[in-house]
């Protein structure tokens, strides 16, 4: 009995599925425009600021030294750079090191590097910067003084960069959050259109199933697991066209994606969480929108 | 098994199709509804099963209170309640199988049943061969009897026939009063609707004459 009717509740479902022609596609297509949108906002973020958390971590302030500087020199700056409050701690890279260490962030295009016969790379001191100093603004003052001295060739922090990378995220969020709304709600709409049409194309049906003694729910299940499947498939049918968006976009990008970040997880597709989370939220969306419709189209 | 105390029903744009209408059909009875075009028949029957609520007066069916019914119970009331409707309601693009099936499985029949139970009923009305066909190819006589086996499914307490003569030649109307007939010896209360009074003449049976929204008269 059981087996029955959710047989029956399968084969109406799938059967409403293939009679719905042209707006069941609308009505996955909206679905899956709302969620690739809202997933590339999502995805830009996520890796955004797993980079940004990556660099305000451990390069906060990079002091670059001229090939030319001499040893006495060398020491009075690690002098001063020791007895600087707001830094934590101090590591010396050399030419050698420096080197060593891009060519393993470049791993697999080391090609690159073919044909130097010199190493361009400068020898630097790498900050640490205590917390309660990580404001562009002390930093700022911090790299001032210190390009004054003898030897020091450039200072580079990347706090202004954190910092208005942080809020462009920010900013990217919202925007987001309010275009994924708007795309949802709109889709929610073409979903409750799609399954007042399928109403309408089962009016007759419908009717007969009412005058020989149907339960309201025997009526609408069918109708709302219809809605859902099809919200469930826009959401999946937009995470198969995020992943390959992604793909693609790291193809054209190419070398230069992999050295910007290197050793980052940019290279991170949304994790499992995520992905599920979306397929349920369309899921979700597509159900809500038909009983929406059911609620407001089908007297019983 | 059904009464009706003083009902009305307007219908809306003060479209009076009933008025004061008071009657008792016993179970097991086979009652007549005659009356001209537009006196109220489908009107009356269809406050039976609930597709409308009256607007004045109280409706009794099989011992439950139509007019205060909760929809909870309406399936219930409906399953108990076979109708032919005047215009068949036949899905044209299905089969007159899938037509019975519609409904066998709407009372959640299990299929093994199912099947003899909708072979047995098109045997029954003659239509085991059409089975396969869509009742669009079917003439209006066979249509009608699709439309009776339907009714039937459900094994129905109460028939409701509303004018299962309507363009049939004599001998067929016949054939189909004939069926109905069976079917009331068998125990089910049947009402049957026509303005053929011919027909009602014919058979001899209890018989309600509505005119103009009013029961004029009424021959035990
Ligand atoms: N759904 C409706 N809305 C408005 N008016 C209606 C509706 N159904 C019936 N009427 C009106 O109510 C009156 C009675 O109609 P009803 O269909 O009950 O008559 P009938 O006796 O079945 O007629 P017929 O023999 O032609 O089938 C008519 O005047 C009709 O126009
Ligand atoms: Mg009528």
């Amino acid at each position: 009995m059981l087996w029955e009717r959710f047989r029956h509740l399968l084969g109406e479902t799938f059967l409403n599925f293939r009679r719905g022609g042209w707006g069941v596609i609308a009505s996955i297509g909206a679905i899956a425009i709302a969620f690739l949108v809202t997933g590339i906002f999502l995805l830009l973020t996520l890796n955004l600021s797993t980079v940004v958390a990556r660099w305000a971590e451990d390069f906060q302030v990079v002091v670059f030294l001229d090939d030319t500087i001499t040893k006495k020199q060398r020491t009075l700056v690690q002098k001063r750079l020791d007895g600087e409050m707001a830094v934590r701690d101090v590591t010396y890279l050399s030419k050698k090191e420096a080197l060593a260490d891009f060519r393993r962030k470049i791993r697999g295009q080391e090609s690159l590097l073919e044909g130097l016969k010199t190493n361009p790379l400068p020898a630097s001191f790498q900050l640490r910067i205590r917390e309660q100093y990580q404001t562009a603004d002390v930093l700022g003052h911090l790299a001032a003084s210190l390009k004054r001295m003898e030897g020091i060739e450039d200072v580079l922090y990347g706090q202004e960069w954190v910092e208005r990378l942080t809020s462009l995220i920010e900013v990217m969020k919202i925007l987001g959050i309010v275009i994924g709304g708007v795309l949802g709600v709109a889709s929610l709409f073409i979903v409750a259109n799609t399954i007042r049409m399928a109403v309408y194309a089962r009016a007759q049906e419908i009717e007969i199933m009412r005058l020989v003694g149907a339960t309201r729910a025997y009526i609408q299940i069918p109708l709302i697991l219809e809605g859902t499947l099809q919200g469930g498939l826009g959401a999946a049918l937009a995470l198969g066209l995020l992943y390959a968006l992604f793909r693609g976009t790291l193809w054209q990008l190419g070398t230069t994606a992999s050295m910007i970040f290197a050793g980052t997880e940019l290279t991170q597709f949304l994790e499992a969480e995520y992905r599920m989370a979306m397929v349920g939220l369309g899921a979700l969306l597509g159900g809500v929108g038909s009983l929406v419709a059911v609620r407001r189209f089908l007297k019983v | 098994m059904i009464q009706m105390f003083h009902v009305s029903k307007t219908y809306p744009k003060d479209v009076v199709a009933l008025s004061d209408i008071t009657l008792h059909i016993q179970k097991g009875e086979f009652v007549f509804l005659c009356g001209p075009s537009g006196a109220g028949k489908t009107t009356l029957l269809r406050l039976i099963f609930r597709d409308e609520l009256p607007t004045d007066g109280q409706i009794l069916v099989n011992g439950r209170n139509v007019v205060r019914l909760r929809e909870s119970k309406l399936p219930a009331l409906r399953r108990s309640i076979g109708v032919i409707f005047q215009d068949f309601k036949l899905l044209m693009d299905r089969t007159v199988y899938d037509n019975l099936h519609l409904v066998t499985r709407v009372l959640g029949i299990p299929e093994t049943i199912s099947r003899r139970k909708i072979g047995r009923l098109l045997k029954e009305v003659g239509l085991l061969q059409k089975a396969d066909q869509i009742p669009y190819s079917l003439s209006g006589g066979e249509q009608q009897r699709v439309a009776i086996a339907r009714a039937l499914v459900s094994d129905p307490a109460i028939l409701l026939a509303d004018e299962p003569t309507g363009n049939l030649d004599p001998d067929l109307a016949l054939d189909v009063m004939r069926l109905l007939a069976e079917v009331n010896i068998r125990g089910t209360t049947v009402v049957v609707a026509t303005h053929n009074p011919k027909l009602v003449a014919e058979m001899g049976h209890h018989t309600l004459i509505l005119k103009q929204g009013r029961l004029v008269e009424e021959i035990p």
